[in-house]
């Protein structure tokens, strides 16, 4: 896996980003090593959600999944990688979702090491929070209950 | 929404598509004005004779699937004159599956019409595809009026400009038809959308109302998230 080292946006200022979903409490992956074990245990389902500094869009997939995972069915855990940060790590967890094309923000759904639903960027941009979690909590009650 | 350009125009960061003769783009629009579309993260499907491309696909396919998981992008930038576009819809009213009921857009894009005149940057949805809904009592009304002397050749034009309590006011007037004009036949008349109002005019119905409490036309449009007591404006 070869993948660049660069890092186009200093981390202090994507902390805040970072930790809006860990205090939510979403496992930040930022290693390819991470990723594996996250996903050493297929069984069950989970939510991946790949982070991006696109206010344009992950400005509403963030709050989003926050409020779709106070839904009463949901996926037995949540994971997050950052795209454009975390290089490996989201480069690794683009690889279990198969023969996707990548975009960020994006959030998919993977059900005993599965994807089973999958949220691409442009069903997120230019939508409200609630309307995105609303669609996410549908997919839960298909694929999570 | 923490949009950190809103100065760049209301489909900047959207991923569309961009229908041009036998090429549908799908791309992130980052501007568009009356000359150019500008694309970025761009793929692109071309139709041929059989109305399928490369892949096998028809566009209905491609973009079903496109609106499913995204695209491979073939272009980090593409400039497309609008005069060789027909419609610009985003790519998310082409979904299909779990969660398409809280989508946000409905609808199909306009067609391209055989019907369209080359010199013309306009396109003519058809009936089945048409992105407004005019109903019988809106359509005897419009009727009525451009039999009227002063709007004697022109179409019904329907818009939106900001104000209003909600933000966006929905425009009603007699027109002719513009370039860059979305054209969708009307029952006796000619509807011109303008390509700036189409995202927020898909999926509306044009009514009109007689009765103690007003007369006068009303717009029913599902993309509201607001509307204001007066109905004349709304949000999104």
């Amino acid at each position: 896996m070869k993948v660049s080292k660069a890092m186009p946006y200093p981390e202090q200022m994507v902390a805040p980003m970072r930790a809006e979903l860990v205090d939510m409490g979403v496992q930040e992956l930022r290693t390819a090593p991470a990723v594996d074990s996250f996903f050493a245990e297929a069984a069950g389902t989970s939510l991946v959600l790949v982070n991006s500094v696109c206010g344009c869009a992950a400005g509403s997939a963030r709050p989003a999944v926050r409020l779709a995972l106070e839904h009463g069915v949901k996926p037995t855990r949540a994971a997050t990688v950052f795209a454009g940060q975390d290089l490996e790590a989201t480069e690794r967890a683009r690889q279990l979702f198969g023969d996707v094309p990548p975009s960020s923000p994006s959030i998919a759904l993977m059900k005993d090491g599965e994807l089973v639903h999958f949220v691409p960027r442009h069903m997120i941009e230019g939508r409200e929070a609630g309307a995105i979690a609303q669609a996410l909590t549908e997919a839960f009650d298909t694929y999570c209950g | 929404m923490g949009t950190f350009h809103d100065d760049m125009g209301e489909l900047h960061g959207i991923t569309v598509v961009a229908q041009a003769g036998p090429t549908v783009y799908v791309g992130r629009c980052h501007e568009m004005d009356a000359d150019n579309i500008v694309l970025l993260d761009v793929d692109q499907h071309t139709a041929g004779p059989d109305g399928k491309g490369e892949d096998g696909r028809s566009h209905a396919e491609y973009l079903e699937r496109a609106a499913k998981f995204g695209v491979w992008k073939k272009h980090d930038r593409l400039v497309v004159p609008m005069v060789d576009v027909q419609a610009v819809t985003p790519l998310g009213a082409y979904y299909e599956g779990v969660g398409k009921t809280a989508a946000a857009t409905p609808a199909s894009a306009a067609a391209p019409s055989q019907q369209d005149e080359p010199d013309k940057a306009t396109a003519t949805a058809t009936a089945t595809d048409s992105p407004v809904v005019v109903t019988d009592d809106a359509s005897q009304e419009v009727r009525r009026l451009l039999a009227e002397e002063e709007n004697a050749g022109q179409g019904l034009r329907l818009g939106v400009s900001g104000g209003g309590c909600s933000g966006l006011v929905y425009k009603v007037e007699f027109d002719s038809r513009q370039d860059g004009d979305i054209v969708v036949p009307g029952d006796g008349f000619e509807i011109f959308l303008d390509r700036k109002s189409i995202i927020y005019l898909r999926g509306i119905t044009l009514d009109f109302k007689q009765g103690l409490s007003g007369r006068g036309f009303q717009f029913q449009n599902p993309n509201a998230s607001n509307t204001c007591g007066c109905g004349e404006s709304f949000a999104v």
